[in-house]
């Protein structure tokens, strides 16, 4: 009999074992907590499918963007304002990833490990969502990209605050288009990706402020040089043509220029190396996040490629690509010698999301001096202060060329004036036309507003 | 004297009682009498019970039944939150089942009554879970139910307790090969008919109780056999999973998410509805869970962790793992080692199908679809459930000190 007692204890396996899967089952719960309790299923947080319950979304005036009442998600009134600001706001059902709705969705619906849904049906200011964007400059934004599609984008480099972020193709939220989901002649392509964080565009020219750091760092004398260009440059391997026949030029002049025979006679002087190194300094290959959302990366690879490859990429074409966030973040650096804050668009976001570095550090302050100089005086003595009165603009142009269809054309700058220190990009998809002609003056209507509204 | 002892513990249950009563029964749309008399009848049960048997077998230690008490009345107030209709009839099973444990608890305290017994629960058992399989009601893929007019029940609850009161009895003191393989042919044909019902979950249940009450006795060449078998209902167990209900339910495991709105939707919803209720729940009867099929049976962990909060549901299940330790804690030094493996396997029964349950519907283990004992709302089961109990009770040495049975712990 007291064998048998003493059998007894082989149930304390399954009481260990019972307390590991209890264990077990806590970790699961608590790890998943927030992706679970956040499904569309869960009737706490949505009515057939749509978001019900969530705090409201301001703007930096707290202007209304998007409000619970009745049970029901309003937008703001105004149908330039809706979708100006539609990719930033996101709508109700996650199709718009990166949009407050779906990216913030935690602290919008009240959403906590510890209360769980409790907060959902109550009021409080602590599920309120201040934006940094100033939705009327959004609506100006949007208005002055008229019929082109693509993305604007500004940023505070001295708070690191996205002010206006605004993505094209859009729509109105309140009357969204029935064939939106089946229509098959593309009008509605990439309708629910915000361009600003998650597209990735052909940089063209304005790669050439990154061929140019690289220059500064690496070729000491390359000031005193001077380049010719007859129309082209030619390499073992190939030609790269240029836009125009520009003489003799100095490094500064070239820039001015945009020649791509000057650029892609430094790029490939400089070589594969140097210049993939110096591109990833500069933050191409590198993911940003802005509140913990993923921005896409701006791609630029070297591998294998041949003296002819590496001159079309010196002047921002061949395989790279950029994105427009992350080229706004390069330009604020060059306007704050060389480290400029983590984008944000939440107002109180260093109190919630800032686990990475809370800012980004792209150069060193010589190379930033010196770039801010040349980009200034690109505005300066080539495309004129009168294209941005009283600004003291700086910036640099692009066209590029993609296959098949018309060229992108950008515009990456800021302004060095202290009270305004905004850092802008614009990039009309497929418009045609060059930089100067199309982006400048999208890029100076918004830029105008955004100093006056400021 | 001992009375000191429980009274703090049982004031905390009923205070904790009281304040949940509270919650439900009053309401905007006024205060329900139902809900106040059923719970004012079953707090009641709970201190005359315990007052009483603290006269009677003043050694006894009431902490068994006090979670019991516990677990049930949680069972009740979330039957009384979702459907409240039910409460009556789910108060009217525990009853019964509370008088099935002291009646368990006196048959069984006579061993000599104990083993004439154990013959004919044998027969009646095996006999109940044939007349089931020939009269059983379809319900939700097993014909594990039988109705008779208007109510209906799930005998192979009942048979759990025969399983190891004959278990148990047969493998008492020495026994003859005779009794043993009349036991094993028993346990066979037990398990086999549920397979047959398609009722897995309780087939599983069985099983397990079969093993640990094979390993109870062995060191006996016996032992050898009953492994035998035990392997051989392995074999069969792949081979009838191989129906296309079982495969359905296995082919979901581990992939709820990709059929939230199919097959996995009981534990996604589960799931969803567990974390939005936080470590401190949304309220009694705020769940949205409850709207689901099962939610009172099968889902209850879920409720429960939604509207008690995930803290409760975690204490809640360790209270199996505590019913589990005191049935191993009691079974040391029986003075019958009827009490000893009736004990052990009672404690390893309930731990086992509450791990079904719990760790089913979260997807840690495949879903079988068992219910989770004392809280799931079944008549049935609350029956077992108290019936079980009385094993565990009767290993606890305590409980016969200064009663008439003393003399035999004496000797």
């Amino acid at each position: 009999m007291n064998k048998i007692s003493k059998r007894s204890k082989i149930l304390y396996l399954l009481v260990f074992a019972f307390i590991f899967g209890v264990c077990f089952l806590c970790i699961t719960l608590i790890s998943n907590a927030e992706t679970w309790a956040l499904k569309r299923a869960n009737q706490h947080i949505y009515d057939k499918g749509q978001l019900i319950s969530a705090g409201t979304i301001y703007d930096r005036n707290g202007v209304v963007l998007a409000e619970t009442v009745d049970g029901e998600r309003i937008f703001n009134e105004n149908k330039t304002i809706r979708c100006a600001t539609l990719h930033c706001v996101g709508d109700l059902s996650g199709f718009i990833a990166t949009g407050a709705h779906t990216a913030f969705k935690s602290q919008l619906t009240g959403y906590s490990l510890i209360n769980g849904v409790y907060n959902i049906e109550r009021d409080g200011e602590d599920k309120d969502l201040h934006l940094t964007i100033d939705a009327s400059l959004c609506a100006d934004a949007y208005n002055a990209l008229g019929k082109n599609n693509g993305t604007i984008g500004v940023y505070n480099y001295e708070t690191g605050e996205i002010l206006c972020m605004v993505s094209k193709p859009t729509f109105d939220i309140n009357n969204k288009p029935k064939d939106i989901d089946t229509d098959d002649t593309g009008k509605y392509d990439g309708i629910y990706i915000n361009r600003f964080l998650s597209g990735v565009f052909t940089p063209g020219s304005t790669f050439k402020v990154v061929t140019a750091a690289c220059a500064i760092e690496n070729i000491p004398d390359i000031d005193s040089r001077t380049f010719t260009c007859t129309g082209s440059y030619k390499t073992s391997t190939g030609v790269v043509k240029c836009n125009g026949v520009h003489g003799t030029l100095t490094f500064e002049t070239a820039l001015n220029h945009s020649c791509n025979s000057a650029f892609a006679q430094i790029a490939d002087e400089l070589g594969n190396e140097k210049l993939t190194a110096t591109a990833e300094e500069l933050g191409f290959n590198k993911r940003i996040q802005v509140d913990g959302i993923n921005v896409a990366k701006s791609y630029f690879d070297l591998t294998g490629a041949v003296s002819v490859d590496r001159g079309w990429a010196g002047i921002g074409q061949y395989t790279t690509l950029a994105n427009p966030c992350h080229m706004v973040t390069l330009m604020g650096a060059i306007a704050s010698n060389g480290t400029t804050p983590s984008p944000h668009i939440l107002e109180n976001s260093s109190s919630f999301f800032s686990i990475g570095s809370s800012t980004i550090r792209y150069m060193d302050l010589t190379t930033a001096t010196k770039l801010s100089d040349m980009l200034r005086s690109n505005v300066e003595n080539y495309y004129g202060d009168k294209k941005f009165p009283n600004l003291e603009m700086c910036g640099k142009t692009g066209t590029a060329e993609v296959s098949e269809k018309e060229p992108h054309t950008w515009f990456v700058g800021f302004s060095r004036r202290t009270d305004t220190p905004f850092a802008i990009v614009v990039v009309l998809e497929n418009s045609g036309g060059t930089g100067i002609g199309n982006a400048v003056p999208v890029a100076n209507k918004v830029m105008q507003s955004a100093i006056t509204l400021s | 004297m001992s009375g000191a002892k429980w009274l703090p513990t049982l004031i905390l249950i009923t205070a904790f009682q009281v304040i949940s009563v509270g919650q439900i029964a009053f309401t905007d749309s006024g205060i329900n009498m139902r809900i106040i008399s059923v719970f004012g009848a079953y707090i009641a049960i709970e201190w005359i019970y315990t007052i009483t048997s603290s006269i009677i077998r003043k050694k006894a230690s009431p902490a068994l039944e006090f979670i019991a008490f516990f677990l049930t009345g949680i069972g009740l107030l979330i039957v009384a939150s979702v459907n409240e209709k039910l409460l009556v009839t789910q108060f009217i099973a525990f009853t019964l089942g509370f008088f099935c444990f002291m009646f368990l608890l006196w048959l069984i305290s006579d061993m000599d009554r104990a083993m004439f017994m154990r013959t004919p629960m044998a027969i009646a058992a095996v006999g109940l879970l044939i007349i089931t399989l020939i009269f059983a009601k379809n319900i939700h893929g097993a014909y594990n139910w039988i109705g008779i007019g208007s109510f209906s029940f799930q005998p192979s609850e009942l048979v759990k307790i025969a399983f190891i009161f004959v278990g148990a009895a047969a493998l008492d003191k020495l026994q003859s090969t005779r009794s043993l393989t009349k036991y094993i042919i028993f346990a066979v044909v037990c398990i086999a008919l549920l397979f047959l019902m398609r009722d897995l979950g309780t087939a599983l249940i069985f099983f397990f109780t079969f093993l640990i009450l094979a390993f109870m006795r062995s060191g006996d060449i016996r032992t050898l056999i009953l492994v035998c078998v035990a392997a051989a209902m392995g074999a069969a167990l792949i081979v009838l999973v191989k129906s296309d209900y079982v495969i359905r339910r296995f082919s979901i495991y581990r992939h709820i998410w990709e059929n939230m709105d199919g097959s996995g939707y009981q534990q996604t919803r589960v799931l969803i509805y567990s974390v939005s209720g936080g470590l401190f729940g949304v309220g009694i009867g705020n769940g949205k869970l409850k709207d689901i099929f099962a939610a009172t049976e099968d889902l209850v962990f879920g409720v429960l962790c939604e509207e008690w909060g995930i803290i409760m549901g975690i204490l809640v299940i360790l209270c199996f793992a505590l019913i589990a330790t005191h049935s191993i804690k009691c079974a040391v030094g029986c003075r019958y080692a009827f009490y000893t493996i009736a004990s052990v396997a009672a404690g390893g029964l309930l731990l086992f199908q509450a791990s079904l349950n719990v760790f089913g519907v979260t997807d840690l283990l495949p879903l079988t679809g068992v219910t989770l004992p004392f809280i799931s709302r079944g008549g049935s089961s609350a029956i077992s459930c108290w019936a079980l109990l009385a094993f565990i009770k009767a290993a606890d040495n305590r409980t016969w000190l200064g009663s008439r049975y003393n003399a035999e712990v004496v000797e």
